[in-house]
């Protein structure tokens, strides 16, 4: 296998990787701005730069010199070079800053002239704390500027498009945002203008920046040059925890973070994986988490009324006693999570009715091919793998004229919002409801109202329409303390120090709901069918081992990642 | 550009400008759309050819507003953006409409200290403006530019991104503006080299016929 020595150290390659990259697939890190795997090699920030050197060759023999100790002799490229663009070679050498004081000069020189017309205004810029500026800055910078003359006065505050703004002074034209347009998202609707110390990204005039994949070059933008209309200004990034999870405006299941201050989620930023969603997040996908915050109920109810858990768990079980249990409808959830189905539907065999149904939310068109689908819930692929299928609407509605549904259980969903039964089709049957939000339009006429976690503050498993199952953990804190939640909670701070905004110090804006995987096997206990599940990682183990739909979706497999499952049957 | 060294500001384009062109006016004809075909040929993708297509419509249009620029974009199938970008990057590129005759004169390195920036205040005081300014008859617009490639005969200017006038002197300029006034462009000058002299006339352009020639100044004979 081919060989490059790094630093003294040599590695092995295959194919032909770039040094950049290669680095820091091993563990070195490199500074660098302009470049990103997922996209065209400018080498334009000049900031990766590294020595390259190869055995000198002897002419006559086409064998390499060697020198008196018998090394070869290695002939150093008379510049420095770009380590993103270049390819790697057999028996290459490179220095790296960590060897070659001349890199590491020609760093900090670059960062110097990359700060020379930079605001330095990180104490209110967005992006600091998180700023590959800053932090390479910080490790890699010169301590001070040299340069004496007025700093070049670029647009600021500048309304690309809806969502995204620019600061032109902030802007190291590493192109990152214009190559995403270009490469991407294929919008085309960023471009350099001007030349020298005057270039900044716009768009031409006449032309908005309203593509719907535009926030991703906030992510992308190495500097705080492009930042988020939404969320400028709403919280530093050190107030903030963060939990990897994934968005749930559709079925393709985007991984993502949920950033949390004061129990409220304040932006939503993409994760990558390579088998879902790259380093890619829609627009939409972004900036859906008012519904998290706002509108959420405080507690079960029963008939309209505030109640404990307990009174709430024990008059579901006595509804669900007091009729025959093939009288019962229950109606699974898209929005809810494999483990909270599997148990209604462990629920509804064990009372004699038929296996749940879940209401479609499709909405043809709105699908792009990318990640944004028609279907607008993240787990129908989840429920069918149950066996829950769509609910067959006429059928289900003659149904209830005829009076045969002596009962309703609806879990996350909105039945008279979706058009399934009017109100007044359901105030003669008694109806138990987990319901997200108070704006519920099915609550007006429920009779138990359980407040469900959201996919924020639950621990659980989503199938996305390619059957990739993916777990989710809890992002902020609900009222009740839940031991599993804490502990998955736990693990989503990459620092494990606390800050006095952190999701679990404050009381304020926790949500008094529980997951359905805590509400039904209570209410499954007193109505007589305990279901003794330590916790959703053991109800998804359960279902791994014995349903193949399922095979191999373990906690411990799913990981960060997911595990694509085996197809079964046809896919809906 | 002086003035950008003390007040380095770096304005927003006017991104919503009235267009300066009518629907019906924003058109190529059959020969430039075959002339627009033609450069694209010559390139492996259409993009190659987005600064002669752009040079075209600023000849047929007088200048590039944004209008201008879209519509050779789309003539060439590429993203407006991109074609946007090319335009402002090229100063010789007009965004904004000019005299008919566009004085860029020379304040770099070489012409400077040959007396550039007297040549520039000597055509404002003539012209009656600042640099960066259009007389009021629309006839000139001057400007002060950086370095032209021709500092072995600083000072010097060039006339709407056309010929050169080297070796400026006031009574020089009094000539050209005159010539200028009556319709009359400089003819295009051959700057040689000491040994091209013989050969070709002088001239090593074969595409400018009608052409004078710029001798050479005498060459101090310590440096031969
Ligand atoms: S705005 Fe950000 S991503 Fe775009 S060129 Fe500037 S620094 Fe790069
Ligand atoms: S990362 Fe290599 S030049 Fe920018
Ligand atoms: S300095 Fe004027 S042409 Fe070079």
């Amino acid at each position: 296998m081919p060989k490059v020595t790094i630093d003294h150290q040599v590695y092995e390659f295959e194919g032909r990787p770039k040094a950049l990259q290669f680095c820091l697939d091993h563990g070195i890190e490199l500074p660098h701005f302009c470049y990103h795997p997922a996209m065209s090699i400018p080498a334009n920030c000049r900031e990766c730069l590294i020595e390259v050197g190869m055995p000198a060759i002897d002419r006559e023999t086409r064998q390499p010199k060697l020198d008196k100790d018998g090394n070869p002799v290695i002939r150093f490229m008379p510049k420095l070079m770009t380590s993103c663009s270049q390819d790697l070679a057999d028996g290459m050498v490179i220095r790296t800053h960590r060897t070659s004081e001349k890199v590491a000069r020609a760093q900090q020189d670059t960062l110097e002239f990359l700060l020379i017309n930079h605001p330095l205004d990180c104490p209110i810029c967005d992006q600091a704390g998180h700023c590959p500026l800053q932090i390479q800055a910080y490790k890699y910078g010169p301590e001070g500027s040299r340069f004496e003359f007025r700093k070049v006065r670029k647009p600021k505050h500048i309304k690309l498009g809806p969502r995204v703004m620019l600061d032109g002074e902030r802007c190291i034209n590493c192109t990152r945002c214009v190559r995403f347009t270009d490469e991407i998202s294929k919008s085309r609707q960023l471009t350099i203008i001007e030349r020298g110390v005057r270039n900044y990204p716009i768009t031409p005039p006449g032309v908005t920046f309203d593509d719907p994949y535009s926030m991703n070059v906030i992510d992308i933008c190495p500097v705080g040059a492009l930042t988020s209309i939404d969320f400028r200004f709403k919280a530093r990034i050190w107030e903030m925890s963060s939990a990897p999870s994934i968005t749930t405006t559709n079925a393709k299941g985007s991984n993502c973070h949920y950033w949390v201050k004061d129990n409220l989620v304040l932006r939503i930023t993409a994760r990558p994986n390579a088998a879902v969603n790259d380093y890619w997040l829609p627009d939409e996908d972004r900036l859906d988490y008012h519904r998290f915050n706002e509108n959420r109920p405080d507690g079960p109810r029963i008939d309209g009324r505030p109640a404990t858990w307990d009174e709430a768990y024990a008059r579901a079980a006595e509804v669900l006693r007091s009729v025959p249990g093939e009288g019962i409808l229950f109606l699974g959830s898209a929005h809810a999570t494999v483990e909270d189905n599997y148990l209604l539907t462990k629920l509804a065999k064990a009372l004699g009715a038929d296996v749940p149904r879940y209401i479609p939310h499709v909405e043809p068109g709105h699908g792009d091919g990318w990640l944004r689908t028609d279907d607008r819930t993240p787990n129908a692929e989840g429920c069918r793998r149950l066996g829950i299928e769509p609910v067959d609407e006429a059928m289900i509605r003659a149904k209830m004229e005829a009076g045969e549904i002596k009962a309703v259980y609806a879990l996350e969903d909105d039945p008279v919002a979706a058009g399934l039964f009017s109100a007044e089709a359901l105030a003669n049957v008694p109806v138990i409801l987990h319901p997200y939000h108070t704006t519920n339009e099915t609550l007006p006429v429920t009779d138990v109202a359980l407040p469900a976690a959201m996919v924020v503050e639950t621990v659980g498993t989503y199938v996305n329409c390619d059957g990739h199952a993916q777990r989710v953990r809890p992002a902020k804190a609900i009222r009740d303390v839940n031991r599993t939640l804490v502990l998955e909670m736990d693990k989503g701070r990459p620092d494990k120090h606390g800050t006095p905004f952190d999701r679990w110090h404050h009381e304020d804006h926790q949500v008094n709901c529980r997951p359905s995987w805590v509400s039904l096997p209570a209410v499954a206990q007193k109505a007589g069918h305990p279901m003794p599940y330590k916790g959703p990682k053991y109800i998804m183990a359960e279902l791994a081992r014995t349903d193949p739909a399922f095979s191999g979706a373990t906690y411990e497999a799913m990981g960060l990642s997911g595990v694509r499952l085996e197809s079964v049957g046809e896919a809906v | 550009m002086a003035d950008f060294i003390k007040h380095p500001e770096v304005p927003l384009p006017d991104l919503d400008p009235a267009p300066s062109f009518s629907e019906e006016e924003l058109v190529f004809t059959e020969e430039e759309r075959a002339q627009i075909a033609e450069y694209v040929r010559r390139y492996p993708t259409a993009d190659g050819a987005v600064m002669r297509a752009l040079w075209l419509a600023q000849e047929k249009f007088g200048f590039l507003p944004p209008e201008v620029i879209r519509l050779v974009a789309e003539t060439l199938g590429i993203p407006y953006a991109q074609a946007y970008g090319v335009a402002t990057f090229y100063t010789q590129y007009y965004k904004q409409k000019k005299g008919r005759y566009v004085l860029d004169v020379c304040t770099s390195f070489s012409c400077q200290l040959c007396g550039g920036y007297d040549m520039l205040h000597y055509l404002e005081e003539q012209l009656g403006i600042q640099k960066g300014e259009t007389t009021e008859d629309g006839l000139f617009t001057l400007q002060e530019v950086e370095c032209l490639g021709a500092c072995g005969s600083a000072p010097m200017l060039q006339v709407t991104n056309g010929p050169y006038v080297f070796n400026l002197t006031p009574e020089k300029l009094d000539a050209l503006l005159e010539d200028l006034r009556a319709g009359k462009m400089p003819a295009f000058t051959s700057v040689t080299l000491p040994q091209d002299e013989d050969e070709m006339g002088g001239n090593r352009r074969s595409d400018a016929p009608q052409s004078a020639v710029y001798e050479t100044p005498p060459v101090a004979r310590t440096l031969e």
